[in-house]
C-alpha cells in the first residue's frame, strides 16, 4: 500500500565497478575541483588502500593538497579542527574521504567548518542548520555496512563536553560515492560479517519502519537480495571481488533506503549497547535484529513476511504459507547468524559479545531516548527494551 | 493582446485561524501539564534555562513559542523570536491543519515528511515525547488517541482529575 505522502531524496552519483576508483580525478574535475585533501585512517593506510587512491590520480593534472591519515575510530571535534587547518594551509578545494564511518563523518564535519567559514562546529549541530552548498566531497568506502556515502547525517564526538553531536542536512550528502571492490578486499572475515549484517539491518528496518515508501522499498529489497547471495562468499573468501562489489552495492542501497525511511528499535538498542558497553555497531545489529523483528511482529507481520522472498529466496517463499512467512523470515535471519558464527565466530548473544548482565538496565534507559524509536512501528518503553535485552542476552 | 498580471497568493483564513487557536490551546496546556505530569516535568528539567522552542507553519503561517524560564516551561505567544533551540516546521498550512485538528499523529506526520525540524534533535525527541503525553490529556477519548499514538496509556482517577484541571484552569488561565 502506498503511503498517503512521502519524500525520497538521493542526489549522490554512484560510480560502481572494478577499477571504479580510476574515475576519481574525472569526478573531481566534474565538481570543479583540482586540489583535494584525502581524509583517512591508519588502518586504511596500513592496508595499502591510500596508495591505490593516490595512483588513481596518475596522468591527471591534479594535485593532492594533503593526505590526513590519523582519523581515530570515533571522529572528534579536535580532529576536524586539525584537518581544517591543514586544508586551509594547503589551499585545498575539495575533500576525498577514504574509509569507514569515522573518516566519512569527519570529512562531513570538515566540510561544514570550511564551507561556513566558521571556527566552532557546535553552532551547526542538529537538523537543517546548514544553508550553503558544500565543497565537493567524494566518498570511497572501505567497509560495506554503514551506507554513510549516501546518508545526510554525520556524528562527531565532543570529548570535552562528553557528547556525540549529530548533524543532519541535505547539504552533507557527497557529490559522488565510488564503490570499488579493491577497497574492501582486505577486510577481515568478522568485520565483513558484522558490517554485512549492518547493511541487512538497514534494509530490513527501512522496509518495516513508519517512513517506508515505494522507492526506499525497492532499494531495501535489492540490497537484501545481494546480501543473501554474497555475504557468506565475501566472509569465506575475502578475495572474491564479485562478492565484495555486490556487498558494497548492498550497503550503498541499504544506506539510500534507510536515509529516506529511517530505522527503528534495532538501531535504538544497538546505539545504546555501543554507547554503554562499546559493542561494535554491526555486531549489535546482528544480535538484535531477529529479537526486534519478533517484537514488531504484532504490528507489521505482513511486511516482515514479504521480506522472506529476499531473505530466503523464491523457493522458500513459495513453499511457505503466507501466515507463516513472518516467522520464517526471522528463522532465515537466525540461520544466517549461525552460519556466520560457525565461519568467523560472530557472537550471537550479548553475553558472547562481552556485555555484563548488570548493564542491561542502563542500556534500556539509553535506548528509549534514541531518536530511532520514533519511527519504529511499535512503541518501546523501558520495560519493553529490557525485555528484548534479556532475550538477546543468552 | 491578452494582458498577464501578477496573482497574489491569498490566504487560507479558516485553517490559519484554527491553527492559531490550537497553538494557543497546546501552548497553555503544555505550560500547565509541565507542572504536574511526571514525564513532562522530567523532560523539561533537562532543558537549559532560557531554552526556546518554536512551532510554526511555513512559509508564513501561525507561530507558537515556548520558553523555559524560572525552571518552568511557559507559553510565550506567537511572535517569532530571533533564534530558537528547536524549531518544528509544518511544511504547509494543510499538513498543520491535519495534525492540529487532530486527524494525524506527530509521529506519522514526521514519518511522512510533513514536518521538518531545525535544531538539536535530542530536544526535538524530548518535545515529541512530551507532545504524546499532552495529547492524552487533550484528547482523552480513545477513538481519537488511537489515531494519534502507537500505544494509549490507561485512564485512571488521577489522570481524569488532571484532564479536568487542564481544561478548566490550564487552557483558560494558563495555570
Amino acid at each position: 500500500m502506498l503511503p498517503s505522502f512521502y519524500e525520497f531524496y538521493n542526489p549522490v552519483k554512484i560510480v560502481s565497478g572494478h577499477k571504479a576508483l580510476d574515475n576519481l580525478p574525472y569526478e573531481l574535475e566534474q565538481a570543479g575541483a583540482k586540489r583535494p585533501i584525502i581524509i583517512t585512517d591508519k588502518g586504511v593506510v596500513g592496508a595499502g588502500l591510500v596508495d591505490l587512491v593516490v595512483s588513481a590520480f596518475g596522468s591527471s593534472d591534479m594535485t593532492i593538497g594533503a593526505i590526513y591519515d590519523d582519523v581515530p575510530p570515533d571522529s572528534s571535534v579536535g580532529v576536524v579542527n586539525d584537518i581544517v587547518k591543514i586544508y586551509r594551509q594547503n589551499k585545498c578545494d575539495s575533500i576525498v574521504a577514504v574509509g569507514g564511518g569515522s573518516p566519512i563523518d569527519t570529512a562531513k564535519g570538515v566540510n561544514i567548518v570550511i564551507t561556513e567559514e566558521a571556527d566552532d562546529l557546535m553552532k551547526f549541530m542538529g537538523a537543517e542548520m546548514l544553508k550553503k552548498p558544500m565543497k565537493p566531497l567524494i566518498v570511497i568506502p572501505t567497509t560495506s555496512g554503514t551506507g554513510s556515502e549516501v546518508t545526510l547525517v554525520a556524528v562527531i564526538s565532543n570529548p570535552e563536553k562528553n557528547v556525540k553531536m549529530a548533524f543532519a542536512s541535505k547539504h552533507l550528502l557527497p557529490k559522488a560515492a565510488i564503490l570499488d571492490p579493491r577497497m574492501t578486499l582486505t577486510m577481515p572475515p568478522h568485520i565483513t560479517a558484522a558490517t554485512g549484517m549492518d547493511a541487512l539491518t538497514h534494509s530490513v528496518e527501512a522496509y518495516i519502519c513508519l517512513q517506508k515508501n515505494p522507492l526506499s522499498d525497492v532499494h531495501a529489497i535489492a540490497a537484501i537480495n545481494l546480501v543473501r547471495k554474497n555475504l557468506i562468499n565475501a566472509v569465506k573468501n575475502g578475495k572474491d571481488s564479485e562478492a565484495r562489489l555486490a556487498m558494497a552495492n548492498a550497503a550503498c542501497m541499504a544506506g539510500a533506503a534507510f536515509s529516506n525511511s529511517m530505522v527503528g528499535i534495532v538501531h535504538s538498542l544497538g546505539h545504546a549497547t555501543g554507547a554503554v558497553c562499546h559493542v561494535p555497531h554491526g555486531l549489535a545489529m546482528s544480535i538484535f535484529l531477529p529479537h526486534c523483528l519478533e517484537y514488531n511482529m504484532s504490528k507489521c507481520s505482513e511486511n516482515i513476511g514479504e521480506l522472506l522472498l529476499a531473505v530466503a529466496g523464491p523457493e522458500e517463499y513459495v513453499k511457505t504459507a503466507s501466515a507463516d512467512r513472518a516467522a520464517k523470515t526471522v528463522e532465515a535471519i537466525r540461520k544466517l547468524q549461525r552460519e556466520l558464527n560457525e565461519i568467523c565466530k560472530l557472537p550471537m548473544t550479548l553475553k558472547d559479545a562481552g556485555v555484563p548482565k548488570d548493564k542491561l538496565g542502563q542500556i534500556a534507559r539509553t535506548a528509549i531516548n534514541d531518536g530511532s524509536v520514533t519511527m519504529n512501528p511499535v512503541e518501546m518503553d523501558f520495560d519493553d527494551a529490557l525485555g528484548i535485552l534479556k532475550k538477546a542476552y543468552e | 493582446m491578452k494582458s498577464y498580471e501578477p496573482v497574489n497568493a491569498g490566504r487560507k483564513w479558516f485553517k490559519e485561524l484554527v491553527s492559531k487557536i490550537v497553538f494557543l490551546v497546546l501552548g497553555r496546556a503544555f505550560q500547565s501539564a509541565a507542572k504536574f505530569d511526571p514525564l513532562i516535568r522530567r523532560e523539561v528539567a533537562e532543558w537549559r534555562e532560557g531554552f526556546v522552542l518554536v512551532m510554526r507553519v511555513l512559509p508564513s503561517g501561525p507561530v507558537m513559542v515556548m520558553e523555559k524560564s524560572g525552571g518552568l516551561i511557559r507559553h510565550k505567544g506567537s511572535k517569532l523570536p530571533d533564534s530558537a533551540d528547536v524549531t518544528i516546521n509544518f511544511k504547509n498550512i494543510e499538513c498543520a491543519f491535519l495534525v492540529l485538528t487532530p486527524q494525524m499523529g506527530a509521529a506519522q506526520a514526521f514519518a511522512e515528511n510533513r514536518l521538518s525540524v531545525a535544531g538539536d534533535l535530542m530536544y526535538a525527541m524530548a518535545f515529541t515525547r512530551c507532545l504524546n503525553v499532552l495529547l492524552t490529556y487533550l484528547y482523552p477519548l480513545s477513538f481519537i488517541t488511537k489515531r494519534l499514538l502507537k500505544r494509549i496509556p490507561p485512564m485512571d482517577f488521577l489522570k481524569f482529575g488532571r484532564i479536568i484541571y487542564i481544561y478548566c484552569l490550564g487552557i483558560p488561565f494558563g495555570l
